[in-house]
């Protein structure tokens, strides 16, 4: 509600405009990104068995658009967790690795994930938010030696393609609704709430 | 006995060996093999206990019980445990799948079964059912052989490993297990090499191999900078390829983990000196072990120096001081090495003393900027030099110019210059502000001098008097006046008033020698200039002691192609006096220009050509001659080489009319200039002209003119017979004389023959007409006559000419002739009143003579005709002919054979008719016969 008492109705839908064009921007280099480090590893382009690290509850039609934000909101929180875990790990193991591209990409797609954590968060209504799943599967991965490293890093990265594309996804469906948020958002976030914050 | 022997053990070999299939006597199995792995290592030991040394020993990949070992062993027990052990390094990593071994014992060909397998589980079993790959994070040297083995997922395909990105061809182990072998390994990137187990599908698992090198440090060297604890160095060897933390190579000295190398540094500090060190470089790919032995005395390394300043700054000299951070220098014996930068020069001074701090620099040169560094080592046992200290910057005092170096160049009698040389920045001692010029003679002392700025070097004097002039140059700069410099006005000697020598250079040089002279007190003087040059000519000189006698001009003060006047001069306490001069060039060149005003003049068939030599400026060589060429279309033909060159003309001979193009190039030694050319048409004389023009046709004309004569002379009987026939007298019957000639008749002016045409005239008629001399005026064209003519023509009348032979065939045809007679002119003569001759038909009748009316028939009138006019004579009333013509002969040929004979200006038929003898030609070879000499 924060962002609705400065910015008014039309100031909301042009903050979910912007959002939306922020979180294409962020899909698409979290796209590059991942492809970078594919290729920086001589990895294969098919996708690493398992499933998303990070996970909400499905974003079915019933749920409102405040909800669907707030869900997004928290899986892209946790994305951003595990990105910076990547880039801890990485610095830890590979410290002497020189300045490459696929570093100064990375550096890019976290500073622009933390702007649409901070942006999608704008638009939550009454403050409530979710918190969403993690698998962390780190400490087993990395138990398989530095292969498992990198196969959970291609997973963090496979994690910020989605939920950055399905953020952006969402927002771009967004603004019809959007004057009705209010009264449907703080109704059900306070019924959902029980069922999925952790 | 051998042979008993021999079949004795046949027989004993062939009863143990029955023994031994009969089951009889048969080895033990060896028991209690147990397998214990070394999955790191891909080891498997095997332990067992038997009493025999010999063993088959085979060992399967369980499921599919491939064979991976069959092989015969002796391995002996060991004596304090009484076990059998044998370790078998498999090529693939255990875990890839489940191992069974079997053993059993061998002794010669006797065998004992086997034992039961023994079987170590791998990671393929069904209670592991998720995807694995074989080994994980090994580290390997560069080229060595690896084998990788992916176990796939329960109910996941598999498609293939891929390392380093490409597929690699793999081989079944078991139901989920593949392997690969890679061999010689490359090195590693910085997060190792990936090794990729795929299904179709998704990317089931990996592997991660780092690839490098041992550690390759070499060179520790220890020193100390404090004269208390040490610095220890080495570098770094070749790239490990492991960037991994846990892979980095680790370090030590002398036991001590080195806290610097954590940090990438090569270096590592110890807090005392040690005098036997040890570095120890691990990866875990190897150790290197580094040491160096020292005393601390022989490994000093010094700091820098600091607080470097100038204390007291002279114009020759400065006083630098410094310090030390390192107490304990004070008292250490150092040496010092000073660095002087000034003018992109340097020059090294070494100073020496205990706990050196100070030093006194000598020799410098006033207001100069110097630039000093400074470092410093241990005297005693010299390691190294020590750390230099920052640049310091220091700038000398002024002080007087130097005495500038001066020398007069007289260029006439009585007018001559100044010179003296810049002073460098080593003589001038500051920037300078003027010169001073003075000047003296024997009339006059010195007086106020001339001030000069710095950027004159010349100054004109004037001799007014006999007397020599001393002149005096002193410069001057903010610190004072230097000493001045005194030359006096030698002698001018024009080039023309010596004998000047030929100087030839030496590789661009001039070598002078010249003999001593007595009077050179104070030495010689060698001046060089431009030969050609007139005005403000740049004047070198060198000043050379008495005690030399030779001197060379390098070729750098020498301008190649310039011609130069050397002159060498005794100095004394008077004037300079002249010794020897010589002119010569540095480099010889090629003529710039080419020669002068060549002009060709042509004398008959020899051509002069002349030149003027090229000017000395432009001949940047002695010029050695003069080389001639024709110029022919495409290249130049060489005819003469004169190698005078003072000749400058050159006769060119036996040329023919035709164009020619000469060619004369001046030579030095280097070779020949481009050349002037000069062309030259070659023409006839005037005498030649007159000769060829006028004399030979007039002497071929004269000689025709003899010729002509001779053979008239020589023809003269054909001649007269053709031309001028004596005209016989008419052969009549009986003795009737006449008088000799031809019976020309001109009729007078008051009794003219009026001819008259008349159309209607009857044909029938005879009539006369007129016959002209020649045969074919008269058949072609009568009109020809002259109408005009005022003179009485003379006329001959024939009443028939006698044709040609195309007449005499017309003779033949009487028709024919008949319509040629009415074709002619039908001429009516009347005899009254012609004044004269008004057409080609009308004839002057003779005087007097009045012709008979006669048949007009035409000068072809055929013979039949006449005959024709014998039967139509009865016809004619008039005049009758005297001698009708008579048929002498039946060939008409004859006719024509009389032409030119006269004739009756009565009768057609000739006066004179033919001798047998003289039978009558055709009236058309008289030429031939002309030619061919008959008569």
């Amino acid at each position: 509600m924060a962002g609705r008492g400065t910015n008014g109705r039309h100031g909301l839908r042009g903050q979910a405009r912007r959002t939306a064009a922020l979180a294409l921007l962020v899909h698409e280099e979290c796209t590059q990104l991942l492809e970078l480090y594919r290729n920086s590893e001589s990895l294969p382009s098919s996708p690493v068995d398992g499933s998303y690290l990070v996970s909400i509850p499905p974003l079915v039609p019933q749920l409102s658009d405040a909800e669907k934000i707030s869900l997004l909101h928290a899986a892209l929180k946790e994305c951003l967790r595990l990105l910076e875990d990547v880039i801890t790990r990485q610095d830890a193991d590979f410290s002497d690795e020189e300045d490459s591209e696929y570093r100064r990409k990375r550096k890019t797609v976290r500073d622009r994930l933390g702007h649409l954590l901070a942006s999608t968060g704008q638009l939550l209504v009454d403050g409530q938010k979710f918190e969403a799943k993690v698998k962390e599967e780190l400490d087993g991965q990395a138990a398989s030696g530095s292969f498992g490293l990198k196969m959970w890093v291609v997973r963090v990265l496979q994690d910020l393609v989605h939920w950055t594309g399905q953020t952006s996804d969402t927002l771009r469906s967004l603004p019809a609704e959007m004057d009705k948020a209010p009264k449907t958002m703080s109704r059900r976030t306070r019924r959902g709430a029980g069922k999925i914050r952790k | 006995m051998q042979g008993w022997v021999t079949l004795a053990l046949l027989l004993s070999l062939g009863v143990k060996r029955s023994l031994g299939q009969n089951g009889l006597g048969e080895l033990p199995v060896p028991r209690g093999l147990s397998l214990n792995p070394d999955l790191p290592a891909q080891t498997l030991s095997l332990t067992w206990q038997s009493d025999s040394s010999l063993f088959d020993l085979e060992i399967f990949h369980t499921e599919l019980m491939n064979v991976v070992l069959n092989e015969t062993l002796a391995v002996k027990a060991d004596p304090i445990t009484g076990l059998h052990s044998w370790i078998w390094h498999s090529p693939f990593p255990l875990e890839c799948t489940s191992h069974s071994v079997r053993i059993r014992a061998r002794n010669q060909q006797t065998l004992s079964q086997w034992s039961p397998l023994q079987t170590i589980p791998g990671s393929d079993i069904p209670e592991k059912s998720e995807s694995y790959m074989f080994p994980q994070d090994k580290m390997v040297t560069v080229g060595s052989n690896m084998s990788f083995c992916c176990i796939v997922k329960e109910k996941q395909d598999f498609k293939e490993i891929m390392y380093r990105g490409q597929e690699m061809s793999a081989t079944r182990l078991s139901r989920r297990t593949y392997a690969i072998t890679v061999i010689n390994l490359p090195a590693s990137a910085n997060t190792g090499t990936n090794v990729v187990c795929c299904s179709r599908l998704l990317t089931l698992t990996g592997a991660v191999v780092f690839v490098g090198y041992p550690p390759g440090d070499e060179g520790l060297v220890c020193e100390t900078r404090d004269l208390a604890s040490a610095e220890c160095s080495w570098k770094k060897g070749r790239d490990t390829h492991l960037r991994i933390k846990r892979s980095r190579t680790k370090y030590t000295l002398n036991g001590r983990i080195c806290r610097e190398c954590l940090e990438g540094k090569t270096w590592c500090n110890s807090k005392v000196w040690e005098d036997n060190w040890t570095l120890v470089a691990r990866n875990p790919l190897g150790t290197v072990q580094l040491t160096d032995s020292a005393r601390l005395a022989d490994r000093v390394h010094l700091l820098a120096p600091a607080n470097v300043t100038a204390v007291e700054v002279k114009a020759w000299s400065a006083t630098l001081q410094w310090s030390w951070s390192v107490a304990a220098y004070k008292k250490l014996e150092m040496v010092c090495q000073l660095q002087l930068f000034a003018h992109e020069l340097s020059s090294t001074r070494n100073y020496s003393g205990p706990g050196l701090s100070s030093v006194v620099l000598e020799g410098l040169w006033p207001d100069v900027d110097y630039t000093v560094t400074l470092r410093c080592g241990a005297k005693h046992g010299f390691w190294k030099w020590g750390d230099e200290s920052a640049l310091y910057r220091i700038h000398t005092k002024m002080d007087r110019p130097d005495a500038p170096d001066v020398w007069i160049w007289m260029d006439s009698s009585n007018t001559g210059h100044v010179f003296w040389k810049p002073l460098s920045v080593r003589k001038s001692h500051g920037a300078l502000d003027r010169y001073e010029v003075s000047q003296s003679s024997a009339e006059e002392d010195w007086g106020t001098p001339v001030f000069l700025p710095p950027g004159n070097f010349s100054y004109p004097i004037i001799l007014n008097s006999s007397s020599d002039i001393t002149v005096a140059v002193a410069a001057r700069n903010p610190a004072g006046l230097s000493q001045p410099s005194t030359v006096t006005t030698p002698a001018y000697r024009a080039d023309s008033q010596l004998s000047v020598s030929e100087l030839l250079s030496t590789n661009g040089s001039f070598d002078l020698s010249w003999e001593p002279n007595a009077n050179a007190s104070k030495g010689y003087v060698v001046e060089w200039v431009p030969t050609c040059c007139t005005r403000l000519c740049s004047v070198d000189w060198k000043k050379v002691p008495e005690s030399d006698s030779s001197f060379t001009v390098k070729s750098e003060s020498l301008v190649a192609g310039e011609r130069y006047t050397v002159s060498v001069y005794a100095l004394s306490t008077g004037a300079p006096t002249l010794l020897q001069r010589w002119q010569g060039y540095s480099q010889e060149m090629i003529p710039s220009q080419p020669v002068s005003e060549l002009s060709a003049n042509q004398t008959g068939s020899v051509v002069l050509l002349s030149w003027k030599a090229t000017e000395m400026k432009h001949q940047r060589g002695f010029i050695r001659g003069y080389t001639v060429y024709l110029a022919n279309a495409a290249h130049l033909e060489l005819i003469a080489n004169i190698s005078d060159p003072e000749v400058r003309s050159y006769r060119v001979k036996g040329l023919s009319l035709s164009l020619y193009k000469f060619v004369v190039k001046a030579y030095t030694s280097a070779g020949e200039d481009a050349g002037s050319t000069v062309a030259i048409k070659m023409e006839m004389d005037t005498a030649d002209m007159l000769f060829i023009g006028i004399l030979v046709p007039l002497g071929i004309m004269f000689c025709c003119l003899i010729l002509i004569s001779i053979c008239c002379y020589k023809k003269r009987e054909w001649v007269k017979k053709a031309f001028y026939p004596e005209i016989p007298g008419p052969k009549v019957p009986g003795d009737w004389s006449s008088p000799q000639g031809p019976l020309d008749v001109k009729p007078p002016p008051h009794s003219l023959v009026h001819i008259v045409e008349s159309p209607e005239w009857d044909f029938t008629k005879e009539g006369l007409f007129p016959v002209p001399e020649e045969e074919e005026e008269a058949e072609d064209d009568n009109n020809e006559v002259d109408t005009d003519s005022d003179e009485p023509a003379l006329l001959r009348y024939y009443n028939q000419v006698v044709g040609d032979g195309s007449h005499s065939n017309q003779v033949l045809d009487s028709s024919g002739s008949s319509t040629a007679s009415v074709g002619s002119t039908q001429t009516e003569i009347t005899y009254a009143g012609i004044q004269s001759p008004t057409s080609s038909q009308g004839a002057c009748g003779g005087g007097g003579y009045r012709p008979q009316m006669q048949s007009g028939a035409g000068p072809a009138e055929p013979q039949n005709e006449f005959e024709a006019d014998f039967q139509d004579d009865g016809l004619n009333t008039g005049y009758k002919p005297q001698c009708s013509w008579q048929l002498d002969s039946p060939e008409a040929e004859n006719f024509s054979g009389s032409l030119g004979s006269p004739t009756s200006v009565t009768s057609s038929q000739f006066l004179i008719p033919e001798s047998s003898e003289d039978k009558p030609q055709p009236s058309n070879t008289w030429f031939h016969n002309f030619l061919s000499g008959k008569s």
